[in-house]
């Protein structure tokens, strides 16, 4: 009798019909700030009719920026895919000095607006920055190429894939590879069925989300790219130009289309990030 | 021989996990490793495999020295304690892994796993994942897949650690059946003691890094050699007594030493005898069998077909208990007996005698002495005094920065110990950083006490140093501080007073008074004006029960004074040969040693017995 009594006030699920009030208000809140933006995208793509679309979506410009930027967000997602687990294997399973520091340096990239990570790279790799002083005279000039826009992409992204890695391998208890270690497994082989195999979850994770920022990045882009149309114009960066032309139709086309990608990537997330609860 | 292990050792930092072990295991050989949890057997395993890298020493598998060789090349199968099933493989795979890795067809490692699932009773069970399977199940995947690419050796971890009772006896026949079917080498690793007994054909009882006795379990159980396996395997007592007429002595209790055991006369000698081994009667039994006296049941626990049974007894004069530990504060003889369930235990005072009983062979108590080669030998010939009287054996360490020193310090040494009549003591030079080398020295050997001198001849030299402070603020034994001139150790003096009365201290200095043969006065010093409180009092009566049972004549002594160290100093004018303090837990700083002990090392004329604090 007296646990229920005092359970009882601790339970504010039972005056259901008070729900009403503040859900309302959150509704409210949220319809301009994310409900309407994100319908908007669609309403004023469409507004024109599928032909309007369409035709928005093939001239060369917005196909070249489209594919410009799946290939960026691809090439961004395969060389951090390698570069973040090989970072996540080396701070999870050594100690040394400075991995501390090392750890939060890898990190910051996420801390930084990616305005100035543009300036920095065009101070560094510029044609008469730090590095690009050295550089040049061999011909190589980075900057307002599709490779300095991937430089960018990288440093940009950097932290996600570690982010999504590193706590797997971190509660991979040792005697995993130990095992495979006793059984007969060299360190390489061990790697690549033992250790690849548990950390799936994570890397698909750290991929898509790579990918999804790679898709969607535009400070640091549109100061090292130099914003050339059909040589180094991502997505975002034709959005942006075609919507201070005035094209409204033509920007908010590939708005849509980036934004559909967003979506379909945000709920493979949500999928596949619940299931590794069940998984372990 | 199948394993060969020659002085294998490991450190971690500069705390010793594995000590000097050699071990022979034989083809075929069920070999169980039992020690208490961080006793270093888990490393002793870890280095067969592979996968820890010993400091010293060579291990041998079928001949072939396999000490530098990485796990894969050892062809050992490893148990781990939580299995570590891949859980991205199904059983079938996490069990085929071993012959994939070594390129056997897939038809050849079919039949394998089919072999193997039927063997560890898992047949059927291939497609299922390790989140599928219950602990016992995961366990036998575990096993199937150390057994499936057939490796010579196979090492078991506390395999049946994480299992429930009934699920762990089952296991066990069932390891015990493939054992002997294949006749493969096994070490298995544990904490138990059952299951050590029913697996092993012979067992190593490994305490604190060291392998201290090997044999099959009846021997161990029956006739250990030391005092931590007879209070390891199983309950029993164990008293201390002394050699007297070529019989061991506790008390009034007289008996036959075997031949098989040295002793000299005057020396301890100890005895083990086991719950079973004790028969309760309501008369004096007439048998003959040696009787220990009358005593009253104080507890009793029922486990089925047997009854144990506690029984308080008057003590023996001249024995001391050793095991089980008394309460402190307790002054009898307390006694475990095993009965038949079934007994009537109506009467209030029973008869015990023993039916039988093992004496434990000596081991003679240790000193290590510091002497850092200059300066006064009075600490060597206390010492020396010391050794005789306690029939121990003697360690002269010395430490030298570079290694290029260690012969010349190593001559200096002999020769201070000569002179001072220590000719039997063993000389030990190490190199590097005295304290540290120092605390090494003790952390690896068992001692009994550590001997150290402060002062030359001047007084106002007369400080603990750094080295002194360091060592007394971390040693885990007893440290005798001593002055720059001899002094005999008679009338202790222990020192309760300052904040949290010791009760090592006072079993410490109990023991040495026990067996130099001298008095103790215990004293608690109170704040001048005030008396001792009734906790005090209290504290200071049950040490004296603990002295008295110890047949240490004891006296006790309130003195009041402005702070503990005055009290203490002033006391110890009074003709004291020997003072015991106790180290404080609190004190915590790197030389921080507390303020009443630094004052009293400081200012006393008299040794000093530091005794560290009893760790929880």
């Amino acid at each position: 009798m007296t646990s229920q009594a005092i359970e009882a006030p601790a339970r504010p699920r039972s005056s259901r019909p008070s729900a009403l009030a503040p859900v309302g208000l959150l509704v409210l809140i949220l319809t301009p700030l994310l409900l309407m933006p994100l319908a908007a995208v669609y309403i004023f793509a469409f507004r024109g009719g599928w032909a309007a679309f369409w035709t928005a979506l093939s001239t060369p410009d917005a196909q070249f920026a489209l594919r410009f930027s799946f290939v960026i967000a691809t090439a961004t997602g395969v060389v951090n895919g390698i570069l973040g687990t090989y970072t996540a294997y080396v701070l999870s399973k050594y100690r040394f000095p400075g991995a501390g520091a090392l750890n939060i340096i890898v990190n910051l990239p996420v801390a930084i607006p990616t305005v100035v990570v543009g300036t920095s790279l065009l101070l560094l790799w510029g044609p008469v920055g730090l590095l690009g002083r050295v550089i040049e005279p061999l011909g190589l000039e980075p900057m307002f190429t599709p490779f300095g826009v991937l430089l960018a992409h990288l440093f940009v992204t950097f932290p996600y894939m570690l982010g999504a890695v590193k706590p797997v391998l971190d509660e991979l208890e040792t005697t995993y590879e130990e095992a495979a270690y006793t059984i007969g497994a060299s360190p390489w082989q061990t790697f690549w069925h033992i250790i690849l195999p548990a950390l799936r979850g994570g890397l698909f994770t750290g991929l898509l989300l790579t990918f999804a920022h790679s898709l969607g990045e535009f400070g640091a882009t549109v100061l090292v790219s130099g914003n050339l149309r059909l040589r180094t114009q991502t997505a975002p960066l034709y959005i942006f130009s075609q919507f201070e032309a005035g094209n409204i139709e033509a920007a908010n086309a590939v708005a849509a289309v980036l934004a559909t990608l967003s979506f379909i990537i945000f709920f493979l997330l949500m999928r596949y990030t619940r299931q590794p609860s069940k998984d372990s | 021989m199948s394993i060969l292990l020659e002085r294998l050792t490991k450190r971690f930092g500069d705390l010793p996990v594995v000590e000097n072990v050699c071990l022979e295991i034989a083809e075929g050989e069920m070999f169980v490793l039992l020690g208490a949890s961080g006793s270093g057997k888990s490393t002793v395993l870890r280095m067969i495999a592979g996968l820890t890298q010993p400091d010293a020493g060579r291990i041998l598998l079928h001949g072939r020295d396999v000490t530098s060789l990485p796990p894969q090349q050892r062809g050992t199968g490893f148990v781990f304690q939580n299995y570590s099933i891949f859980r991205h493989m199904s059983v079938a795979d996490n069990i085929e892994f071993g012959l994939k890795i070594r390129k056997v067809p897939a038809a050849e490692r079919a039949r394998r796993r089919e072999e193997l699932l039927d063997m560890v009773g898992l047949a059927g069970l291939g497609g299922r994942y390790a989140d599928q399977l219950s602990g016992g199940q995961r366990q036998r995947v575990a096993l199937a897949r150390a057994l499936a690419y057939e490796p010579k050796v196979l090492l078991l971890d506390e395999p049946f650690g994480a299992l429930d009772v009934k699920i762990r006896a089952q296991l066990r026949r069932n390891l015990k059946d493939i054992q002997e079917r294949l006749r493969l080498t096994t070490v298995l690793v544990t904490h138990d003691q059952e299951e050590a007994f029913e697996l092993a054909d012979r067992i190593g009882v490994i305490d604190r890094g060291l392998l201290l006795e090997v044999g099959d379990p009846e021997s161990l159980y029956h006739k250990p050699r030391t005092l931590f396996t007879a209070t390891f395997l199983g309950a029993g007592v164990v008293l201390a007594g002394r050699v007297q007429d070529e019989q061991a002595a506790f008390g009034s209790l007289a008996l036959p030493i075997p031949h098989s055991v040295a002793h000299e006369e005057g020396s301890r000698v100890r005895v083990l005898f086991r719950p079973e081994q004790v028969a309760i009667s309501s008369a004096p039994p007439t048998d003959g069998s040696p009787i220990l006296g009358t005593g009253a049941i104080i507890d009793q626990t029922f486990s089925g077909s047997t009854r144990r049974l506690r029984l308080r007894l008057p003590r023996l004069t001249g024995a001391r208990q050793v095991a089980p530990a008394t309460p402190f504060g307790e002054e009898g003889l307390l006694v475990d007996a095993s009965v038949p369930a079934d007994m009537p235990l109506t009467q209030p005072d029973w008869w015990v005698s023993l039916r039988g009983w093992h004496i434990l062979e000596p081991m003679p108590q240790r000193l290590l002495v510091c002497d850092p080669g200059d300066g006064p030998t009075a600490k060597l010939t206390i010492a020396r005094d010391l050794a005789r009287q306690l029939w121990a054996n003697v360690v002269v360490l010395g430490v030298c920065r570079e290694p290029e020193g260690a012969a010349a310090l190593r001559e200096t040494l002999a020769a201070r110990a000569q002179a001072a009549g220590l000719d039997k003591a063993e000389i030990r030079v190490r190199h590097g950083q005295e304290i540290d080398e120092i605390l090494a020295e003790q952390g690896e050997s068992l001692y009994d006490y550590m001997i150290m001198g402060i002062g030359g001849s001047k007084p106002d030299t007369e400080r603990p140093g750094n080295v002194v402070a360091a060592v007394l603020q971390r040693a885990k034994t007893p440290v005798l501080v001593t002055k720059g001139r001899e002094a005999a150790l008679d009338n202790i003096l222990v020192c309760t007073a300052g904040g949290e009365p010791g009760k090592s201290d006072v079993r410490v200095g109990g023991r040495l008074a026990r067996n130099l043969g001298t008095s103790v006065t215990l004293l608690y010093v109170a704040r001048t004006g005030e008396d001792a409180s009734p906790v005090a009092q209290s504290h200071l009566d049950r040490a004296a029960a603990t002295l008295r049972s110890l047949d240490v004549p004891v006296s006790t002594k309130v003195a009041a004074a402005p702070t503990p160290a005055q009290g203490i100093l002033s006391q110890a004018q009074s003709g004291y040969g020997l003072i015991v303090v106790g180290r404080h837990a609190r004190s915590r700083g790197f030389f921080a040693l507390d303020d009443v002990t630094r004052q009293i090392l400081t200012r006393a004329d008299q040794p000093v017995l530091v005794v560290p604090a009893e760790e929880a």
